[in-house]
């Protein structure tokens, strides 16, 4: 670990030493400390910022529980044990995504704006928050994307929630039907996304969070109920594989709703 | 010094994989040099695909976590067609680099008898290592009794395994019972090479503030150093009790808690949760051994039940010097 960067809002980008393999966005890591991690299983993180060589990178946090404290305890020197990149990225077919994400749910995001950037490809970005200080880590997109904020209080950005947003820019066609959305977020915004995304005719791509164990496919702990091709008939995928990445029509829950 | 046996079954070192902690090993062989674990336990094998228990499956808890997958798994065909071979690659890896081989111990799950000894026969026939029978998951039972609740049940579903398996079988064994002594004396009657004990500690977290369990099923298993006292007692326990080998299963993360159990009279250790948290956890623990047992001078069988002689030693010792019991 070199630094702990204090976003606000109570999220923080824990910075380590690397090397860090080579990661596309929406992979994860499983993390912990190396001592005293108050706790028995690691904890699944987006890789939110890289070096272009990989000699460091970095991790959104939230403190959420012991797990995610002990992390951000850290002091620069001591150890974090990573292991990663786990699990399938978001789709590299698409040509000009529209993120939208939600507290946390905005680290993968950073990763593939940035690889975006060097290709010369514009990134848009909805995020959405409670309010401004909820918007921790807005300011790292600055040069990197082009960012829609929304805050529920209206401290920031669209007066509303994420959706209405969407909505007004296919209103302005700064989003269009028949784009691509990539999601991530609190389980109730990612419900909403998807649905306003069925209603206006968007793809949607969302990246879960699920409880995990491993990590790398060997607990079948983090399975949520799939349908589709891709799943063969089983009714049962580990987001930790599989995922965490799903198109809404993949994910049988959404599609009973 | 590391080199342990499980009845006929030699392993060159006393570390296996949990059953379901560690899929086929394929999907952790990357983190590992797997050739140098003692023995790989697949996660269970039923005859017909099951797609386990509805999310969430788990929750972690007080050193420890719960789990309630429901022995989810494509089915035996599925198994032989395409994980066995990998298992086997990873052994013949094993083999090629060290002379050793990690031991392919398969782990089976039936509702019946009859399932059982389908399953015992066509593996045998595979040529795997040992089996592993699974009479004792808490996650799938719908309301039927569990083998490993019933000393009969137990009886009988080891002595028809045994009647058609031609590799060396062990029960593994539920800790929800009255008696675990009765029941693993039950599967030393059927038959049985060994025993593994224990499997999880049935358990509950509740969301008091969603007002219900955070598992689907409600109910699930408990696993990790939160029970390995309990692992540590009864394999003590059962050690007295039989003269099969036992495999030990409980909480075990380091080369002491290995020791630990060994000590208890266990002959192998399987390393299960653990295996969440760190991957290569296997090997490292073999090293480890390597270490302590020659710093110590000594070997997996010289300790081996050692802290039964301690303890009967300790009981037949007089508890106070004769002059002051008189006082």
């Amino acid at each position: 670990m070199r630094q702990l960067r204090d976003l606000g809002g109570g999220s923080f980008a824990l910075e380590v030493e690397g090397p860090i393999p080579a990661t596309l966005p929406g992979q994860f890591f499983m993390l912990r400390t190396e001592r005293r991690w108050p706790v028995q299983l690691p904890r699944p993180f987006s890789l939110y910022d890289c070096a272009d060589d990989g000699s460091w990178g970095s991790f959104l946090l939230k403190v959420v529980g012991e797990g995610t404290r002990a992390l951000c305890d850290l002091r620069p020197g001591e150890g974090v044990v990573l292991n990663g990149p786990l699990g399938q990225p978001f789709p590299a077919d698409v040509d000009d995504p529209v993120c939208i994400a939600g507290g946390v749910g905005l680290a993968p995001f950073l990763l593939l704006a940035r690889q975006r950037a060097r290709a010369g490809e514009r990134t848009r970005l909805l995020f959405g928050g409670r309010n401004r200080a909820a918007l921790a880590g807005i300011d790292d997109f600055e040069g990197v994307a082009e960012v829609f904020a929304s805050t529920d209080d209206g401290s920031h950005g669209h007066h509303g929630l994420v959706t209405s947003l969407l909505d007004d820019l296919l209103a302005r066609s700064v989003v269009k039907p028949g784009e691509t959305v990539f999601c991530c977020g609190p389980d109730p915004m990612m419900h909403a996304v998807a649905k306003v995304c069925e209603q206006r005719g968007l793809r949607c791509f969302l990246s879960l969070e699920t409880y995990m164990a491993c990590g790398y496919g060997v607990c079948n702990g983090c399975t949520v109920e799939v349908q589709g091709p891709r799943f063969k008939g089983w009714p049962y995928s580990r987001t930790c594989m599989e995922g965490p990445v799903y198109e809404t029509c993949e994910l049988t829950e959404l599609q009973r709703h | 010094m590391l080199s342990t046996t499980l009845g006929p079954l030699s392993l060159h070192n006393p570390v296996l994989s949990a059953s379901g902690t560690f899929g086929s090993g394929w999907e952790g062989r990357q983190f590992s040099d797997l050739g140098r674990v003692g023995g790989l336990v697949s996660k269970t094998v039923t005859c017909k695909p099951r797609p386990g228990n509805p999310p969430p499956r788990i929750v972690e808890t007080p050193s420890g976590m719960l789990n309630s997958i429901g022995l989810e798994n494509k089915g035996v065909d599925y198994f032989v067609a395409e994980t066995l071979p990998r298992m086997r690659q990873i052994a013949a890896d094993g083999r090629a680099a060290h002379g050793a081989a990690p031991r392919l111990v398969i782990n089976i799950g039936g509702e019946s008898i009859d399932e059982f000894v389908q399953l015992a026969a066509r593996f045998s026939a595979e040529g795997v290592d040992a089996l592993e029978v699974n009479l004792s998951c808490p996650n799938v039972q719908e309301g039927k009794l569990l083998f490993s609740t019933d000393p009969r049940l137990t009886e009988a579903a080891v002595r028809a395994v045994k009647k058609v398996a031609t590799v060396p079988v062990f029960a593994k064994l539920s800790p929800n019972v009255t008696d675990v002594v009765s029941i693993a004396k039950a599967a030393e009657q059927g038959g049985a090479d060994g025993v593994t004990a224990i499997n999880t500690l049935i358990g509950m977290k509740i969301d008091w503030r969603k007002g219900r369990p955070v598992i689907a099923r409600g109910i699930g298993g408990l696993s990790g150093p939160a029970i390995r006292p309990v692992a540590v007692r009864m394999v003590y326990e059962i050690a007295r009790a039989v003269r099969i080998p036992i495999l030990a299963a409980g909480g075990a993360r380091s080369a002491e808690d290995v020791l630990e159990f060994v000590c208890a009279g266990a002959s192998a250790v399987e390393i299960g949760t653990a295996m969440f948290t760190d991957p290569a956890l296997m090997v490292t623990i073999v090293d480890d051994l390597t270490r302590l047992l020659t710093a110590h001078r000594t070997s997996i069988a010289a300790l081996r039940g050692t802290a039964q002689a301690g303890q009967d030693a300790r009981a037949a010792a007089p508890a106070c010097k004769p002059a002051e019991a008189t006082r």
